[in-house]
């Protein structure tokens, strides 16, 4: 995503989508325009058509019944786009995620789409939190923007190998002819 | 006037926005923020896994490579806590991070790869190394042999034993 | 010590529901097993003769336990402090029972939605249509039913929308349908307003929009500690009381006695929430009407109590601090003192910005006299909360059915009998002003207890009914605990489901330009309401109007 370009440098308006959560992040949103957190420092307005928007915030988990009305919302807001996945239920699907009402967050919608319209996703940020700060979401944006860097990556780790000899100070000193008795008992018998 | 109040009132309070992201914010002691896993202390035991209301964290054993791999997705996490209350050795543990915004699903995720131990019998990994010296501690030395053969094994044994005893 | 729930039942009342069948005291209510055709005589007796108040219906698949269906109807008796639950068990061969609609008519909404639900069908119900599934859902495909999976998944595609909208008067009339997305209110709902000229003379409701299946996920996945969890996020306002509602009929089904302390946090963090409601609200409502500015204000008013939670429990919104049996969280000393001075000077200033925002001629001519409800209305319709309250109910969970540390507490029930727009503003003003002095003088009193009672057996089977007063009036739970560590059926009723019928009788005869005061003045909490499944709505491409329009007056046809 290519944070030079113009479109990221000046400022955003927004086209806020519920997608059926519960309205906490929404709340944080409309929190985020109001004189604590002040968003508009940045440009950003909220606008009530989706031709308007150049960004979509995106909340809840996607239900049944929003779902063509998401999609044609979505496909209303002209390219380019961007998208802010704003909380659990958007980044994955929350706490219902696997409910038979609910799609399953925004990375289900973008399949949902791939596969229906063959519309490749847009850009996406991702905020979770559930709901998440009024400062994690000013946060979210500046990071499109490029005003911040992003301190969140995959981590993994993997224990260094290990084998039976590391437990030798716990086990009993013939363990190994009692563990040879167990294998032989359990072979004759099965 | 109702209106010049409101002027008045303005000029009293001045600007309460704060300077965010340029200055940092400020949160409280009791603040509930990412969960964690310390990946020295933790045991592979799943006691967070049950607890966890939103299936965030997963446990999903690789048998070939012999690694259990505990992953935690901040995605879907609710950020209640069930998790650090569940774990017996207090691996888990939610910071205060609130900043966790990616560019990308798959950098929301942490995984811990801990190497299991093969049953002694029948050579399938079954739990892991850290589990079993944990529960090993607990237990009389003569009893301990026993936690290095995987349950379906321990069935068997007892049914060994058992028929062998009414012999 | 007395148990809390013990309070002095009425002889009356249970010689009343003797007559109909066996009752039963269950923690605060009494269960009553009656014939499925005494329904709407009970429901008479007990709204019309007695006085007391409907406040929904339940159904439940107990086809696994006992071979039957059950329909549960919940009334409220303030007058002895105790709620009735009439329990009608249906062979499933011919789930059929008489409807209590034509008795209570607003009692609509909570059979549509057994029905769509459970498949128990209502003979004699005025409107006998889906409410809660989409319109090509197929037929006989119950969700709440036992043999229906929760994680089967089934999207409805290709959804284009025919919604079935009155068409002679669509021909008559013109059409302005509001919503599913526009940028004032924050949740996908849909209403549709046939207007002639200015005046609108009939509106439509199609919501459900936020339907996420919880009661099913609860019951399958979840274990009867889990589900606060999920509870609290029904609502992105009021989870707090949800979670303590859910805790509260367990704890009643169970007979646990929960701490002292236990209680007077539960209640300090309830009347938190509603403080924070009520600004948002009254924020919320100043800008439908144009006023931004005193939106701006109020929301300032209200950050502190925001960061106050914050620092209480961790998290601005979800709480997270109940378990069945008491708190998970503690109030330290010092945050006492600090909540003490945040308090005070909320009270200050919402004081002082009131009185400036009701000088406003402009502002107070929107509201006065706009979105009338009479009493008579407010009462067949069964509406709770400050919509009741600005129409002379004198109703109030904390007052008529004590539950945490209420009825220790010192406070004054505000009623208007205006049942205007006005009305409720002010409703809700002085219930910030009293929600201050209650937690005050909780804060003050703290007793030095335990927090959490786990000295419990899940027993299964067991029914209870919690009930508490949320920010937007009375929400009710009633559970039945199951095998295991688990909930058999839950059922949460938010308070938005009782009043969202009120506003179409209020748009009828109104302006257009006040149709957006009018919906927002009963305060609705649109995901409260939608956790069964939904409707589909007519898209309104072509003829969208932009809610901001709306507000301005801008609208041209």
């Amino acid at each position: 995503m290519g944070r030079g370009d113009g479109l990221y440098r000046k400022s955003l308006w927004v086209f806020h989508m519920n997608t059926g959560g519960c309205n906490g992040c929404d709340i944080e949103v409309i929190n985020v325009l109001t004189p604590w957190q002040d968003v508009e420092r940045f440009g950003i307005k909220l606008v009530g058509s989706p031709r308007h928007a150049d960004a979509i915030l995106f909340t809840g988990p996607v239900t049944n019944e929003v779902l063509p009305r998401a999609v044609r919302a979505f496909m209303a807001v002209p390219e380019p786009k961007v998208v802010v996945a704003i909380g659990s239920c958007a980044c994955g699907g929350g706490i219902w995620h696997d409910s038979y009402s609910v799609l399953g967050g925004i990375d289900r919608f973008y399949d949902y789409l791939r596969k229906r319209y063959g519309i490749e996703p847009p850009p996406t940020v991702y905020v979770p939190g559930c709901p998440p700060r009024p400062e994690a979401i000013i946060y979210g944006i500046c990071l499109l923007r490029g005003l911040v860097k992003g301190k969140q990556r995959r981590e993994v780790y993997v224990e260094g190998e290990v084998d039976l000899s590391s437990l030798k100070d716990l086990l009993p000193p013939d363990w190994v002819v009692r563990t040879d008795l167990m294998r032989r008992w359990v072979r004759w018998f099965t | 006037m109702g209106r010049l109040g409101f002027i008045k009132d303005y000029l009293r309070y001045g600007v309460v926005t704060e300077k965010y992201p340029y200055e940092p914010v400020p949160t409280p002691e009791t603040f509930r923020g990412k969960p964690v896993i310390d990946s020295s202390k933790c045991l592979g035991c799943g006691a967070c896994v049950n607890a966890c209301p939103a299936n965030a964290l997963s446990i999903e054993d690789d048998l070939r490579g012999g690694i259990r791999w505990v992953r935690l997705f901040i995605g879907r996490c609710i950020y209640c806590g069930r998790c650090a209350d569940a774990c017996p050795v207090g691996a888990i543990e939610l910071s205060r991070e609130f900043e966790l915004s990616a560019l990308e699903s798959k950098d929301l995720i942490q995984e811990v790869g801990l190497r299991m131990v093969k049953c002694v019998i029948c050579g399938k990994p079954f739990t892991t190394y850290r589990l079993v010296r944990e529960v090993m501690r607990e237990l009389s030395p003569d009893e301990r042999v026993l936690t290095l053969v995987c349950p379906e094994c321990r069935a068997k044994l007892t049914a060994v034993n058992t028929s062998f005893a009414r012999w | 010590m007395q148990h809390s729930w013990v309070t002095n039942g009425c002889r009356e009342l249970v010689d009343l529901l003797s007559r109909y069948g066996s009752v039963e005291e269950v923690g605060n209510a009494y269960l009553v097993k009656v014939r499925a055709e005494d329904l709407p005589e009970v429901a008479n007796e007990l709204q019309w003769g007695l006085g007391g108040y409907y406040s929904t219906s339940v159904g439940a698949d107990f086809r696994p336990i006992d071979g039957t269906y059950k329909l549960y109807h919940i009334f409220s008796v303030p007058q002895c402090s105790r709620y009735v639950v009439t329990q009608a068990s249906l062979p499933p061969s011919l789930p059929k029972a008489p409807s209590i609609t034509p008795v209570i008519p607003g009692a609509n909404w909570g059979e549509r939605e057994v029905r769509d639900m459970v498949g128990i069908e209502f003979e004699g119900h005025p409107e006998p249509k889906r409410l809660v599934l989409p319109h090509n859902w197929p037929e006989g495909i119950h969700p709440l039913r036992k043999d229906f999976p929760y994680d089967r998944k089934l999207i409805i595609e290709g959804v284009d929308d025919e919604v079935e909208h009155v068409d002679e008067l669509a021909r008559k009339y013109q059409v302005v349908p509001i919503g599913p997305y526009h940028p004032a209110l924050h949740e996908p709902e849909y209403f549709e307003l046939y207007v002639d000229g200015e005046v609108v003379v009939e509106a439509r409701y199609k919501g459900f929009m936020v339907h996420r299946g919880i009661e099913k996920v609860a019951e399958s996945r979840m274990t009867l500690n889990q589900v606060p969890f999920i509870a609290e996020r029904i609502c992105g306002i009021c989870g707090f009381t949800h979670s303590c509602c859910y805790c509260q009929a367990v704890e009643s089904a169970l007979r646990i006695e929960v701490p002292e302390r236990a209680k007077y946090v539960r209640t300090i963090l309830l009347e938190i929430e509603r403080i924070h409601s009520h600004l948002l609200w009254m924020g919320v409502a100043l800008h439908v009407l144009g006023f931004d500015t005193g939106f701006m204000a109020y929301w300032r008013i209200r950050e502190p109590v925001m960061r106050l939670a914050e620092e209480l429990t961790g998290n601005r919104k979800t709480y997270g601090a109940n378990v069945v049996g008491g708190v998970r969280w503690d109030i330290r000393e010092d945050h006492v003192e600090k909540a003490l001075r945040i308090l005070r000077r909320v009270r200050e200033e919402c004081v002082a910005l009131t009185e400036k925002v009701l000088k406003i001629k402009e502002v107070v001519s929107r509201m006065k006299g706009v979105g009338y409800l009479s009493r008579e209305d407010a009462r067949r319709i069964c509406v709770v909360g400050p919509t009741a309250r600005a129409s002379g109910l004198d109703i109030d969970v904390r007052r008529d059915h004590p539950y945490a540390a209420y009825g220790e507490l010192d406070f004054r029930v505000p009623v208007r009998d205006e049942g205007d727009v006005l009305a409720r503003f002010l409703v809700r003003y002085e219930e910030v002003l009293e929600s201050v002095s209650i937690v005050e003088q909780a804060l003050q009193n703290l007793p030095k207890t335990p927090l959490i009672n786990e000295d419990y057996e899940v027993v299964p089977l067991r029914i209870g009914v919690g009930a508490t007063e949320a920010p937007r009036g009375e929400d009710v739970h009633l559970v039945v605990t199951g095998l295991g560590n688990k909930v058999y059926r839950w059922r949460p009723r938010a308070p938005s489901y009782n009043n969202i019928p009120a506003t179409l009788y209020m748009l009828k005869g109104a302006y257009l330009a006040d149709a957006p005061i009018i919906i927002a003045s009963i305060d609705p909490c649109f995901s409260c309401t939608d956790h069964c499944l939904v409707i589909d709505v007519r898209s309104g491409s072509s003829r969208f109007v932009s809610f901001r329009e709306l507000v301005r007056g801008g609208y041209r046809g």
